[in-house]
């Protein structure tokens, strides 16, 4: 908002959107994970990475659930959720037909510095819904893409490949490089995605993040990230999405913040994890 | 023809408060207005009412502030704002531009802080109202609240009212033994109009970590959940007080909305509705004009209070 006088339009252009998005499909990609696609033709195109929505799940819910924008494709969209509630079960049963009724796009998103090469993308189990459309609009950039992708083994490890589409306009398949980590070493390193950061910092020229908070705090301690630019994406429960009940504030290194408005995008140097109540 | 939906909301008031329509929003819900300019054209509704400010910014209460209940959802927000200073020099002049009238709802600490914010806010382009917030901890009587009291209800009031030129709402809270009695307190202090309810004091607990679910403790229930509550005591201070009444609590559509007008409000304010369909506000407004529409009432006023039985 700008200070002072200044010339206001007495109508600014409505950019957010609340649809009735018609599922397409609804399909368990992990166990306990689904996939969610949806026609969203006024919301899919203006998102960003990191961006999020706030979804409506049901009449057994007063506030709307914020889930990140996993995939975008033309006017579809697509959601990854884990079912941890019953906000996310009641969405888990939308079936191709119904309609899920959907607020956004909503949020400050990751953001890809023109002049990075070398991007380290690090996720945490269900940390991968913003990260697959962070990399695919990587890729389309011409970033080279390496992610790292935590789970609990491999049945929790949702696989990453872009689709023909991005070979076809010309994509390079040497450019995104997939590395997984399991707790239980059923796929891949066994141990936690942060164990791998070190071997892959050095030739990243950002890093983005998204997982639980221990994720965020074991990074922040890292001797080979100090000074190196990281983005995480920040979990808290949220009111209303945009920035005007202030129940998701927090105490930042340049003062206090709105997860939903600020962020959820936060640089990591910025988050004072001894005040941090989540 | 379309039916008239004007509201006076000040009619005690040199100048009154006229609203287009009876459809505000409540005070913490709709943050400054500017907002939802993203989602809808704010222009349309009857009055907004911005969020709760004190004399200097606040930081708010530690996280959770918020936890969702049956079909409520209690707050713990602990009043986070900009400050009335940053309020006047960033917000105000963008309202001024605005035919929607916006009112500055007000909160503090002492008797006091509430006048010197009346006095700020007086004479400012922008600012239509004020609405004090008397859920305030009273830091004199040891921290109740001070809407809980008639007698230092009436204070803030008074002190309000010496220290301002603007339209006066005071806006009450649940939590005290008679309500009519507060109203009248407040009534006989000057008061322009009575919003109410606040959101009613709550509290949830995380059986698993076995601490409270919200970091202030107890925190404000509000939402669906209240609504009966509220309907009740609107009825019961439309009753008692020859002010206009805004009814608040729980309100998500125009069949709520015309339960509270027909209760006795002259004019209604939507919450947290507006977190789960954030043109909430705007349908009530729709609503009750099909409603009229449909219903053949040609003025708002005709059905102000009919359902008090
Ligand atoms: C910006 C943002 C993006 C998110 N993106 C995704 C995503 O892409 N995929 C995904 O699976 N999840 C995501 N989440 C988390 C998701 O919002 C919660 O899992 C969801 O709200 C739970 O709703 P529920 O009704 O199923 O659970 P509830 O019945 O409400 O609660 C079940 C459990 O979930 C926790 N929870 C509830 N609400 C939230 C919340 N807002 N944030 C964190 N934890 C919560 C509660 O503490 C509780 O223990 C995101 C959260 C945020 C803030
Ligand atoms: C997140 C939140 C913040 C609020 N902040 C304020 C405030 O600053 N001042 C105030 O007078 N009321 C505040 N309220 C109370 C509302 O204005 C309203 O009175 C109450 O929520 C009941 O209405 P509802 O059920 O429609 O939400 C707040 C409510 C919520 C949910
Ligand atoms: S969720 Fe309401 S301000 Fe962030």
């Amino acid at each position: 908002m700008a200070t002072g006088r200044v010339t206001i339009l007495t109508k600014p252009p409505e950019t957010l959107i609340i649809a009735s998005a018609p599922v397409i499909s609804n399909t368990e990609v992990m166990p306990g994970t689904r996939l969610l696609w949806l026609e969203a033709s006024g919301v899919a195109p203006s998102a960003s990475p990191g961006q999020f929505l706030m979804v409506y799940c049901g009449r057994d819910t007063l506030l709307r659930r914020p889930l990140s924008v996993h995939r975008v494709d033309g006017d579809r969209l697509a959601l990854l959720f884990t079912v941890v509630g019953k906000g996310t079960r009641w969405l888990s049963q939308r079936k191709a037909g119904d309609a899920v009724d959907i607020f956004g796009p909503l949020g400050s998103g990751f953001t890809i510095n023109p002049d990075s090469k070398n991007l380290l993308l690090v996720a945490g189990g269900i940390g991968i819904a913003p990260l697959r459309f962070l990399a695919d609009v990587a890729l389309k950039e011409g970033k080279k893409v390496t992610l790292i992708a935590g789970a609990r083994s491999a049945a929790s490890l949702l696989p990453v490949s872009p689709p023909q589409a991005f070979f076809n306009e010309g994509g390079l398949p040497s450019n995104i490089h997939v590395v997984n980590a399991t707790d239980d070493g059923s796929e891949g390193f066994k141990g936690l995605a942060t164990d791998l950061i070190p071997a892959y910092a050095d030739g990243a020229d950002q890093l983005f993040a998204c997982g639980p908070a221990p994720m965020y705090r074991t990074m922040a301690q890292m001797p080979e990230l100090k000074g190196k630019p990281v983005q995480i994406s920040l979990e808290i429960m949220m009111g209303c999405g945009m920035g005007v009940c202030y129940g998701c504030t927090i105490k930042t290194g340049s003062g206090l913040k709105q997860v939903c408005k600020d962020g959820p995008v936060f640089s990591l140097e910025d988050i004072v994890w001894e005040e941090l109540e989540i | 023809m379309s039916p008239d939906l004007t509201v006076q909301l000040a009619p005690k008031h040199e100048h009154g408060l006229l609203l287009a329509n009876p459809v505000m929003t409540a005070s913490g819900t709709f943050g400054y207005g500017t907002e939802y300019r993203q989602v809808f054209d704010v222009q349309k509704l009857g009055a907004i009412v911005c969020k709760g400010t004190t004399l200097e910014p606040r930081e708010g209460n530690p996280q959770p502030r918020l936890f969702e209940t049956a079909s409520g959802v209690i707050n713990s927000i602990g009043l986070q704002n900009i400050g009335v200073k940053t309020l006047i020099r960033e917000k105000a002049p963008i309202w001024a531009d605005w035919q929607v009238p916006v009112i500055v709802n007000i909160a503090g600490d002492t008797v006091d802080e509430y006048a010197r914010l009346a006095k700020e806010l007086d004479g400012v382009a922008g600012i239509s109202g004020i609405e004090v917030n008397i859920s305030c901890p009273n830091v004199k009587a040891g921290g109740s609240a001070f809407g809980a009291e008639p007698d230092s209800a009436a204070e803030v009031t008074k002190a309000v009212k010496a220290a301002t030129s603007l339209p006066v709402l005071v806006k009450l809270t649940p939590n005290t033994g008679d309500i009519t009695k507060v109203a009248t307190a407040v009534a006989e202090a000057g008061a322009d109009a009575i919003s109410l309810i606040n959101s009613v004091k709550g509290m949830a607990i995380d059986i698993i970590e076995r601490r409270p679910a919200t970091g202030n403790i107890t925190g404000g229930l509000s939402g669906p959940a209240i609504k009966p509550l509220a309907l009740a005591l609107v009825y019961e201070v439309a009753g008692a007080v020859e002010l206009p009444v805004i009814g608040c609590g729980g309100i998500t559509n125009s069949a709520d909305a015309l339960e509270f007008i027909m209760a006795g409000a002259s004019a209604v304010q939507v919450g947290s509705a507006t977190f789960s369909n954030p043109h909430a506000s705007l349908d009530v407004l729709e609503g009750i004009e099909q409603f009229m529409e449909k219903e053949g009432i040609e003025s708002l006023k005709e059905i102000i209070g009919v359902g008090r039985g």
